[in-house]
């Protein structure tokens, strides 16, 4: 039975590891700026310290307030949970667990968007609209992009399916993957993490009223995802699966950094996009996932 | 045994119908009683513990001798009207119908009709003569009807009536054709399989017209939102759950039975696509929360006939598996819907009785004085939207592997799955929207009048169907293997070729052990976070908005404010009504701005379109007008005319 001590230790990984990943990109958004910035570690300390303070809740606020983001960390988890690492495969692999990968993350943003009504803020309004109009464009790309996968490797296994395929078809599905990963973990072009005007932004107006332990579960909630994403366009992109042990733990290393450099140096570099111009940026990436998806179609057939 | 059942059921209805006129408790009764026998009958079958029931009586009925007939496919869609009947029936017991206007005959008159209604949905199920299943179609029409029009004293509850009755005889008036013709072409009114028949093909498209108009077919579904909407909830929840699922039924029965086009496939999933996607889009813009969940129904009937399509397509290729998959989907979503729409329709029925409006801009906060309302449609938006654990996910999750077997398998077939995975991707994250706007606005936030703070859950009966079939969504997700073999029977008696359908047990299986888990973690983890939040103290404080000391209701989102960006999006085709004022003068008084949704297809389609006949018709009239000369002079050049065509073609014979 290996699955016994497999399970405990595939969630310390990503419980464990995914708050280093803000921490890298602020390090290199730093770094790029020539300030010192936080130290790496950071998340992890406002985590330790958010786990310990109190909660203030709006008066208007049902207990659905405190279970949404409870709901969301779980689901979130669940869904990097599902996802295969590399040579060791997947830890509950069924055909169509793509879809509910992609499902649990709808779930974790349906209780994300409930809990951010519940104070009856406008302003928490403005970011679920944001969060579920852009939701339409980035949840079509992912399962574009999913079934292109599934049509490349005839398989709807995640676990067969993350077998990348050749060339153009590679390159267009990286390109529209990682458009929507700065779209899902709100980062800049898309949304500004940094911001504390709370008119610009998606995700953090959303969770303006949170505080102590479920702000801790929504912001590791949201390491998690930025995780799960990373390590998801990686083995899109990278045939990880083939290679022995430890060279695809390296290979997933090696290709998870320069995602994260990537988000860092995106964010560096690039101003946030005026909101009407999101969509059009967002419908390019399902453009490029639906390009995609037709050359491994057309692909299978030749 | 089965047809002790559904006799003690139509005996139990008759008297429930009579008594229903004098005395609420005893048409309870006798009700309830009916529906628990058509459940039982439908069960039996369905899990074949009964064997498929066929009877042939003597009696005769408009000269067509009786014959009834209860398989796997009637027994999945009787087991839904059971169920939802007895909710409805229940909750019926306690609408005071006669508080919202002075018709003191409301009740008595809707207690008939609901039980006419009921029987004659089961008639139609059970029903194996063609004749008989146009009679049962007609009255369950007019039952329906009159119960659009209970309220019958507002405007627009005979507005939305009478476009229910037009645009109903309108798709009879296709079936009525259909089963003439097929008459005609086998010499006798018995139904059964006939799938030899290659030369009855073409009847599939005047099925699918008169039963596609029935079910809410996207372009044909301009009679729905009105009827919905407007019909007390109870009646809702029946139409929206049942009633337009007997479209799907027929279509199902009739492509299983009937040889179908070899297009039918690719013009039932395109229509699917178009539907879902469409009707999910008019669902977000919406200010009206039944109209609301009359549109998403639209897009419901799309997503089962997605599965229903590609049911049909995939004979067309070597592995048909696929197809099996997607019917077995597109059955267990006709479950997951009829249930969590109906007890979204019932909560939304509480909300509009307890509150006296269904504008959601107009609602919010009920969560405090509703809490079961709010819980329980909380089940029923989650599982609408599609979320694992619950029941809708279950359902789409099977259409999509087949759809996704479809593009894997690299046929011409990938040319409509693909689409369709894309509609059914795209309406997903937007039905995510549109319910977290129902649940939002309505449910959540700071009540915007006195009247919406005042409001309270309504009685126990009417509280306990929202809790029963909130209760059975969450089973159907946790256990929808439960359901296989239902699935099975059904899809064994649409075409004996799809009996395979077994072959979706293991999926099936599969995720309920994956929802079982789920449900268990999540729970966990609430729990947790909860007693962390409570061991930490809360501290109540005001909503932080930007530093207003006061936030006020008028600052929430509003109906039009939510959809407004999605909204935007598509106006080309939504065509919502806008005005505008600006603001004039140095010394501005009034501005506003407005958008509202429209019927977009009925006010700028079907009208238009009717317009242009009564206009033709009008013309040609003109012909007509009791001048004794002109007639004369008509006869002359018609006598003329032939005289002419004789003179010339004479010879020619």
């Amino acid at each position: 039975m290996s699955h016994l001590w497999e399970l405990p230790l595939r969630l310390a990984f990503w419980l464990l590891v995914a708050p280093l990943v803000p921490g890298l990109i602020n390090r290199i958004k730093a770094w790029v700026a020539g300030r010192r910035g936080p130290p790496v570690l950071q998340l992890y300390y406002d985590l330790a310290r958010l786990w310990r303070k109190q909660v203030v809740k709006s008066p208007l606020a049902s207990p659905g307030f405190i279970l949404g983001p409870a709901v969301a960390w779980v689901a979130v988890v669940a869904a990097a949970l599902l996802l295969p690492l590399g040579p060791a495969g997947s830890i509950a692999g069924f055909p169509g667990d793509a879809l509910v990968l992609v499902y649990l993350l709808a779930l974790a943003r349906f209780a994300t968007a409930w809990a951010a009504m519940e104070p009856g803020s406008a302003f928490e309004g403005m970011g679920v609209v944001r969060e579920v109009s852009f939701a339409v464009l980035a949840e079509g790309s992912i399962i574009a992009a999913l079934l292109a996968l599934s049509a490349q490797a005839g398989s709807l296994r995640l676990d067969a399916m993350l077998a990348p395929m050749v060339g153009t078809g590679s390159a267009l599905l990286a390109a529209g993957l990682f458009t929507v990963l700065l779209a899902e973990n709100c980062r800049v072009p898309f949304d500004d993490p940094n911001t504390h005007l709370e008119l610009t932004m998606i995700h953090e107006v959303m969770v303006l009223d949170h505080s102590g332990p479920p702000l801790a579960a929504i912001l590791h909630g949201a390491s998690v995802k930025l995780l799960l994403f990373s390590v998801l366009l990686v083995q899109a992109v990278l045939p990880v699966a083939g290679l022995p042990p430890w060279l695809a733990g390296a290979a997933l290393l090696a290709g998870v950094l320069p995602v994260v450099v990537g988000i860092g140096l995106v964010e560096s570099l690039l101003a946030r996009l005026a909101f009407r111009r999101v969509p059009l940026l967002l419908t390019t990436a399902f453009l490029l996932c639906l390009f995609a998806l037709l050359m491994a179609w057309k692909g299978g057939t030749a | 045994m089965i047809g002790a059942l559904l006799l003690f059921a139509t005996v139990a209805l008759g008297l429930g119908a009579l008594a229903g006129r004098w005395s609420s408790r005893p048409w309870l009764l006798l009700t309830l009683a009916a529906t628990a026998a058509l459940a039982a009958a439908g069960l039996a079958v369905g899990t074949g513990l009964a064997p498929d029931w066929d009877w042939r009586s003597a009696f005769t009925l408009g000269g067509q001798p009786l014959h009834l007939r209860l398989d796997g496919l009637s027994a999945l869609f009787l087991v839904l009207l059971a169920g939802v009947g007895a909710a409805g029936t229940a909750y019926a017991f306690a609408y005071p119908i006669h508080t919202h206007s002075s018709d003191h005959g409301a009740p008595a008159r809707g207690r008939f009709w609901w039980n006419g209604l009921l029987f004659h949905l089961g008639f139609v199920l059970v029903n194996a003569n063609g004749l008989h299943f146009l009679i049962g179609w007609e009255l369950f029409t007019v039952c329906a009807y009159f119960l659009i029009v209970l309220d019958r004293r507002k405007w627009a509850v005979r507005q939305a009536g009478w476009l229910y009755l037009a645009a109903s005889h309108a798709g009879t008036v296709a079936l009525f054709a259909f089963f003439a013709l097929l008459a005609s072409a086998t010499g006798s009114w018995d139904l059964g399989p006939l799938r030899t028949r290659t030369e009855l093909a073409p009847l599939f498209w005047l099925a699918l017209f008169g039963f596609g108009l029935k079910a809410g077919l996207f372009p044909l579904h301009v009679w729905l939102p009105s009827a919905h909407a407007n019909a007390p909830g109870h009646v809702s929840a029946l139409l929206s759950g049942v009633a337009i699922k007997m479209g799907v039924y027929g279509l199902l029965r009739f492509s299983g039975w009937l040889p179908v086009p070899a297009s039918a496939g690719w013009v039932v999933l395109g229509l699917g696509a178009l539907g879902t996607f469409a009707g999910i889009v008019f669902a977000l813009v919406q200010t009206d929360l039944k109209r609301l969940l009359a549109y998403c129904s639209v897009e419901n009937i799309g997503i089962i006939l997605i599965g229903l399509g590609a049911a049909l397509l995939a004979p067309l290729t070597a592995d048909g598996a696929w197809g099996r998959l997607a019917l077995a989907g597109a059955l267990l979503h006709t479950w997951n819907h009829g249930f969590a729409k109906a007890l979204l329709f019932l909560g939304a029925g509480a909300v509009a009785h307890a509150t006296g409006t269904r504008e959601m801009t107009r609602l919010g906060g009920l969560w405090r004085g509703m809490p079961v309302t709010t819980l329980t449609f909380l089940v029923g938006a989650a599982s609408m939207a599609g979320l694992p654990p619950l029941a809708g996910f279950a359902g789409e999750w099977l259409i999509y592997l087949g759809l996704f077997e479809a593009v894997v398998g690299h046929g011409p077939a990938g040319w409509a799955a693909g689409p369709a995975v894309m509609a059914l991707a795209l309406a997903g994250a937007l039905a995510l929207a549109t319910f977290i706007k129902a649940g939002g606005l309505v449910f959540l936030g700071t009540p915007r009048s006195p009247a919406v703070a005042g409001a309270r859950d309504p009685g126990g009966w009417m509280r306990g169907p929202l809790i029963a079939l909130a209760v059975l969504v969450m089973l159907l997700g946790l256990v929808p293997f439960a359901a296989a073999p239902l699935l099975a029977r059904a899809a064994g008696a649409w075409r004996p070729l799809a009996e395979g359908v077994t072959a979706s047990a293991p999926p099936l299986a599969t995720l309920a052990r994956f929802h079982l888990l789920l449900a268990a973690v999540l729970l966990a983890g609430g729990v947790v976070l909860w007693r962390r939040t409570r061991a930490q103290g809360v501290t109540l404080g005001p909503t932080w908005d930007c530093g207003y000391a006061q936030p006020s209701r008028r600052m929430h989102y509003t109906a039009g404010g939510f959809s407004g960006t999605i909204g935007g999006w598509f106006t080309w085709f939504l065509r919502p009504a806008r005005s505008l004022r600006r603001p004039h003068g140095p010394f501005p008084d009034r501005a506003f701005t407005r958008e509202d949704p429209r019927e977009t297809v009925l006010e700028d389609l079907v009208r238009p379109t009717g317009a242009g006949v009564l206009r033709i018709s009008t013309a040609v009239r003109r012909l007509q007008h009791g001048r004794l000369q002109s007639y004369i002079l008509y006869i002359l050049i018609g006598v003329g005319a032939l005289g002419l065509i004789v003179l010339f073609h004479g010879g020619r014979s």
